[in-house]
């Protein structure tokens, strides 16, 4: 029978890639969702590592189970089967209390939809995170404020998200991902609501953070300009890791981008 | 490389404190207002018709028991006048060997107000008698009680010490009324003995008891009734409250939120809601139940009652208010359970 560990060797001791520190591994990880006595195989066996530091992108048609190997090393999902390491931790093996230390603090999430806590102002969302982590309040205020204008929005901390253009909602969504300080950032197409401009100010922002804070970037994205600025991009299809490749191997102007 | 640890090295989530789930709960009511008032509203007149309810069953026992007094000094004015004609002139006897009845201080006021002219007493000192207007109030010992008097009140439940007086042989046909049940004289002859104490008899108590025992199980229906249907509207608004705070919620999650403080959030906001409603319906219930009585019985009467019964009032309307909170919560239970076993990756869904 074959084991993870074997898998594990099978695909990446033979590389002789594991030398840089990883991040994320997944092994084999399957996932069936089961409704009403159906059984769709959303994953059918993925593995992946994802290193300190990378900008790596997921592709993938509607259905082909993007978002849940993007979920599933995110944390969100547990898979059926196989393993996902964080930082070298199976999380299969955290109960739900230390799952949510784990979202708090080694994950920034950025959603498609910005995600913001409408009753709350910017501010306040970027405090939540570090309230749900035991931050005391005045200490959280201050790096929030910090964050809020790393990000560019120091004169819109009070308002309410929604008197905000899209643009600004993604920046505070940002901010609230950088709040505790993570080491991975996972962002589920985060310029498709935004326009082309906004769109690359976010790409630049997210590739500043990785550059100056050394964030590992994880994003699913069919977003041109994103792929262009990825370390990596992972294309899968039906379940399965099709193919892995750099931007600089790829052919931007084929019809597999449009 | 080794192979990766599976032993876990993650710290579990501190429990934040309650007050940020209030802060956050204050917030989202704020900001929801609308919808919270009329969740607010829905326990408002649950409990406002429990309210009600308890008030008219303190005011009507207030009102019945003045009710029942006066009937009972009508009646013992009635039996007494049968025996002894009209009060107007005459003299009477009076002889008590403790307090004084409600009953009996009305009814020497009632002989009073009919002309009585003047009254013998045989009571100890202690004895608190009623102010008369117009009648003559004369002490005497007991031996000369029963001279020239047509009739002689006796308000004691025992035999005197030292036998029923002698002073009964002087009273020649006189007629001895006795106010309590209790030890009656041996009859002597010439006196006609006037039992002005009628307690219901066995048959009407049946008919009394099994009365109030329908209304209070009618009230006790309507009340299920009435807090259910309140329990069902604030679980459904809750409910709601949490389907449209899917993606809120699983964001939360994705932040670091423990299920334990999604599940506080929710029951905080109803019990919240359960409070408020619960005041507000403690005061409209009371009030409406107040003016109804008023307008019905008059206000003077309703307001003694209501004086009357002034701390079982209270009692009721902490009870109600302790009801409100407990449904609330209980309510609550279920969203909440719904809320707090989210996955979080409910927040990645864009298309709620």
């Amino acid at each position: 029978m074959t084991t993870p560990e074997d898998y594990y060797k099978l695909f990446f001791e033979s590389e002789g890639e594991a030398e840089r520190p990883c991040v994320i591994r997944a092994v084999d990880i399957k996932k069936i969702y089961r409704t009403s006595g159906q059984e769709v195989q959303a994953l059918r066996g993925a593995t992946l590592d994802v290193y300190k530091g990378e900008y790596l992108s997921i592709m993938g048609p509607s259905g082909s189970g993007k978002s849940t190997l993007f979920n599933a090393i995110g944390a969100l999902v547990k898979p059926s089967s196989g393993k996902v390491y964080i930082d070298q931790v199976d999380i299969a093996q955290l109960d739900t209390n230390e799952l949510a230390w784990l979202r708090c603090r080694k994950i920034g999430y950025i959603f498609q939809s910005y995600n913001l806590i409408q009753v709350m102002t910017c501010l306040e969302n970027v405090m939540l995170p570090m309230s749900f982590a035991g931050i005391e309040a005045e200490a959280a205020r201050e790096k929030a404020i910090k964050i809020l204008g790393m990000v560019g929005l120091s004169h819109r901390v009070l308002h309410k998200p929604s008197s905000l253009s899209g643009g600004q909602q993604q920046r505070v969504a940002i901010a609230r991902a950088l709040a505790n300080s993570p080491e991975i950032i996972l962002a589920d197409e985060p310029t498709a609501n935004l326009d082309q401009h906004t769109g690359q100010e976010m790409i630049d922002l997210l590739d500043d953070l990785k550059r100056k804070l050394g964030v590992t970037i994880i994003s699913a994205t069919h977003d041109l300009k994103m792929l262009q600025k990825s370390d990596r991009i992972l294309w899968i299809e039906d379940g399965r890791i099709v193919r892995m490749a750099k931007p600089s191997e790829l052919d931007f102007s084929s019809k597999d981008f449009h | 490389m080794t192979a990766p640890a599976t032993t876990s090295a993650i710290p579990r989530q501190i429990t934040l404190p309650m007050s940020v789930a209030f802060e956050v709960v204050m917030q989202g009511i704020r900001i929801r207002f609308g919808r919270s008032v009329v969740t607010v509203t829905g326990v408002l007149f649950g409990i406002a018709f429990l309210m009600s309810i308890f008030t008219g069953i303190v005011l009507k026992q207030g009102l019945s028991s003045e009710e029942q007094l006066r009937i009972e000094v009508n009646r013992m004015i009635s039996f007494l006048t049968a025996e002894t004609g009209q009060p107007k002139g005459h003299v009477l006897g009076f002889i008590a060997d403790g307090p004084l009845k409600p009953a009996e201080v009305k009814l020497l006021l009632a002989l009073d107000a009919q002309g009585l002219d003047k009254l013998q007493v045989v009571a100890p000192t202690t004895v608190v008698l009623p102010v008369l207007s117009s009648t003559q109030v004369q002490r005497v010992s007991l031996d000369a009680v029963g001279m020239g008097v047509s009739g002689i009140l006796w308000t004691g439940e025992k035999e005197p010490a030292g036998g029923w007086p002698s002073a009964f042989k002087n009273a020649r046909q006189a007629v001895l009324a006795l106010t309590r049940d209790g030890a009656k004289p041996e009859v002597v002859s010439d006196i006609h003995l006037v039992l002005l104490a009628s307690a219901l008899s066995d048959e009407q108590k049946i008919k009394e008891e099994a009365a109030a025992k329908r209304e209070s199980f009618r009230n006790g229906w309507i009340i299920t009734i009435s807090l259910l249907v309140t329990v069902i509207g604030i679980s459904n608004a809750m409910l709601m409250s949490v389907t449209e705070r899917f993606r809120e919620i699983g964001t939360m999650k994705c932040l670091g939120a423990l299920s334990a403080f999604v599940r506080r959030m929710f029951l905080i906001e109803s019990a919240l809601m359960g409070l408020v409603g619960g005041i507000l319906g403690c005061a409209v219930g009371f009030v409406f139940s107040v003016l109804v009585y008023m307008i019905s019985y008059g206000f003077a009467p309703a307001l003694h009652a209501m004086m009357a019964g002034l701390g079982s009032l209270v009692l009721f309307a902490l009870a109600s208010l302790v009801c409100s909170l407990i449904l609330s919560t209980l309510a609550a239970l279920y969203p909440a359970n719904v809320a707090s076993e989210m996955v979080p990756a409910t927040a990645l869904r864009s298309s709620i």
